[in-house]
């Protein structure tokens, strides 16, 4: 309500805006799951006045099915004020740390959204916080705050892809106060000296967005979240046809004895060919590694932890065509276990404002795996967007 | 006597105007380079635009598709810097695309994808690729800097439906680039790109393009509509601008990854 209020008093004195609406309607098919008719869309709102910028996004997603897949959010309200070469942040956001396609081991600004999809790393939820970037040609320094950890909901244990063995406990236990806040100092800087470079470096002080989950008693998980002094460097690099691509973070654990400082590394190269009978062809080679720096704490507990060890592949073609006709297919493959995720998805547009989509996935898990608790081995979705 | 003096002298005649007419033309024949470089900087010099355009696409059987983009650019020596804003199809809102102009090398450019607030480096190696599903490619779209292309010879005369136009033929010189040749006619007077044929690697004729509707403002040409016809697949896209601001305050700064986000 008061946020309700809060909008209502603000955009009376505002004077330009756009929007932006995805309205979607999918029919999921499950191996294991009752099927489902889902519903999901966004509205997106750019307020601009003579002082601040104002960004709304609101989320929805109603499962016939399942009850407990259903939600109203609002996923992002933050305003920006612009100097020449300042920005200055304030509200809930979403931000996007990452250089690889598959997996992005540095992307923690935010917790994803499992309840949406927990395949889809792109689901995320919004964190409050505040930033202040300072530009200087091609680089820019940012320092941030995010103010509390917020709690992540997981599917029902009557849903398709719940993940845990035993029940969930969806209150989040902290190693500190909710409120401590997470700092981040954020440098960006460009090279061409001998090769055309893109480097992030990063450090964080505070929450880690891994959390790690151990039964309180027989019958449920607790989730924790615990402090962290975290460096991350991600970078890439053209060569004449190649983008070489990295993620690298070391995770030092400073507010928890069970938890295990660890070290997370990825790497991946893109080569795309244009021009084929029209068409353009994206290869995509990654490898996501995690390794534990004390063996007697807790380690492999996040869902993240699903990419430990993994090789992606993957081919983006896109058609060019008037539709934006676009086929991508993935493999993920865990190297330890010989588990194996395939995706393959499709979208084109009909008429100028709809578009189609349909998506194949099949997981190949080992028994007693984070995979194979989520339950299912195969899903296939078709849907449909109506943007405008 | 008289009726032989009067031969030798028409004879000295006949040989000064041939001696003229050859002077005249080594004197003002222009190569075509000089030629394109004139007719660079007759576009040239507006230092900055603003302009917002739409874009058909046609195909073989005359359905059409529409496309609408603002177009930023920024003149600079090293080469131009420009960002691009899809502004529809809907569901391509506020995707942008920023790219650098390298002279004698490859462009920089870099990917907004707004769903996902993602900057991505792309590979600028992507000359041929369609533009948007248009029979326009990245190399058409981007600026025609006459640095970017080799010449050799004198610019050919020509009068096509009673026009004269300098015919000249460049050769792309980014190994990247999906042609092995493009013929420009340009006009005498305003030294204008009228139309052009532009040869695919086999060298074949791919495409030919028309430029209309130059306007001249603040001294500098405009051009406001381009036909791209694919002479091999039929299918035909036109480039219209419907609002064009030149000389706006735009600077570097708006066009650094920060105007992507």
């Amino acid at each position: 309500m008061k946020t309700l209020a809060f909008l209502l008093i603000f955009t009376g004195s505002l004077f330009s805006y756009e929007h932006k609406t995805n309205l979607s309607l999918d029919y999921v098919n499950y191996d294991k799951f009752t099927n489902e008719v889902v519903s999901f869309g966004d509205l997106k709102l750019a307020f601009e006045n003579d002082i601040f910028n104002t960004n709304i996004t609101l989320e929805y997603l109603y499962s016939l099915e399942y009850k407990k897949r259903r939600y109203l959010l609002l996923n992002e309200l933050y305003f920006t004020k612009e100097w020449d070469d300042y920005t200055l942040g304030v509200g809930k956001s979403i931000k996007f740390w990452g250089e690889l396609e598959g997996f992005n081991i540095a992307d923690i600004y935010n917790q994803n959204n499992y309840l949406k999809d927990p395949f889809d790393t792109d689901a995320k939820l919004g964190s409050i916080g505040a930033d202040i970037t300072g530009y200087f040609d091609e680089d820019y320094l940012a320092f941030g705050v995010k103010f509390y950890e917020e709690k992540v909901k997981y599917p029902a244990t009557t849903d398709p892809y719940y993940p845990f063995p035993i029940n969930y406990d969806k209150e989040l236990k902290l190693s500190d106060e909710k409120y401590s806040p997470t700092f981040y100092l954020l440098y960006n800087f460009v090279s061409d000296d001998y090769f055309d470079t893109e480097t992030k470096i990063i450090l964080l002080h505070g929450y880690d967005n891994k959390r790690y989950f151990i039964p309180t008693n027989q019958a449920t998980l607790v989730q924790f979240a615990y402090r962290v002094n975290k460096a991350l460097l991600l970078s890439h690099l053209i060569y004449e046809d190649y983008i070489f691509k990295t993620e690298l973070s070391y995770s030092d654990v400073i507010s928890d004895d069970k938890m295990s400082d660890y070290i997370q590394c990825s790497f991946g190269v893109e080569r795309n060919f244009y021009d084929i009978k029209s068409a353009d062809l994206g290869m995509y080679v990654e490898y996501y590694r995690y390794i534990y720096m004390q063996d007697n704490k807790i380690k492999n507990v996040d869902i993240s932890e699903i990419y430990n060890n993994d090789i992606f592949l993957a081919l983006k073609l896109n058609l060019n065509d008037v539709k934006s006709t676009e086929l991508k297919g993935g493999l993920l493959y865990d190297t330890q276990n010989s588990e194996q995720i395939y995706k393959v998805e499709f979208k084109s547009r009909v008429f100028d404002d709809f578009v189609l989509r349909a998506e194949y996935l099949q997981t190949i898990a080992k028994q007693n795996t984070l995979l194979a608790n989520t339950g299912d081995t195969k899903r296939f979705v078709l849907g449909v967007t109506y943007s405008f | 006597m008289l009726t032989l003096f009067t031969l030798k002298q028409k004879g000295l005649i006949v040989k000064n105007i041939l001696f003229i007419n050859i002077l005249s033309m080594v004197l003002f024949a222009q190569s075509a380079e000089d030629v394109a470089k004139k007719s660079y900087e007759v576009i040239s010099n507006y230092k900055s635009s603003i302009s917002t355009t739409t874009m058909v696409l046609r195909n073989a059987q005359g359905v059409e598709n529409i496309r609408k983009l603002e177009i930023k650019k920024l003149e600079n020596k090293s080469g131009d810097k420009s960002l691009l804003i899809f502004l529809y199809p809907t569901d391509i809102k506020d995707t942008k695309l920023l790219s650098y102009e390298v002279i004698g090398g490859d462009d920089k450019q870099w990917l907004y994808l707004p769903a996902i607030k993602r900057v991505k480096r792309i590979s600028s190696r992507n000359k041929s690729g369609s533009f948007m599903a248009s029979e326009f490619s990245y190399e058409d779209i981007s600026s025609q800097n006459y640095k970017n292309y080799s010449y050799s010879g004198e610019a050919e005369e020509v009068v096509v439906d009673g026009i004269k136009y300098f015919k000249i033929i460049r050769v792309p010189k980014d190994k990247n680039s999906g042609y092995s040749k493009q013929i420009i006619f340009i006009d005498t007077k305003e030294y204008l790109a009228r139309y052009g044929e532009y040869y695919d690697k086999q060298n074949r004729l791919l495409k030919k393009v028309e430029f209309l509707d130059y306007t001249k403002r603040d001294g500098v040409y405009r051009v406001y509509k381009m036909v791209m016809k694919n002479v091999q697949n039929k299918k035909m896209s036109i480039l219209t601008w419907d609002e064009d601001k030149i000389g706006v305050k735009l600077s570097k700064k708006d066009f650094t990854k920060r105007a992507l986000k």
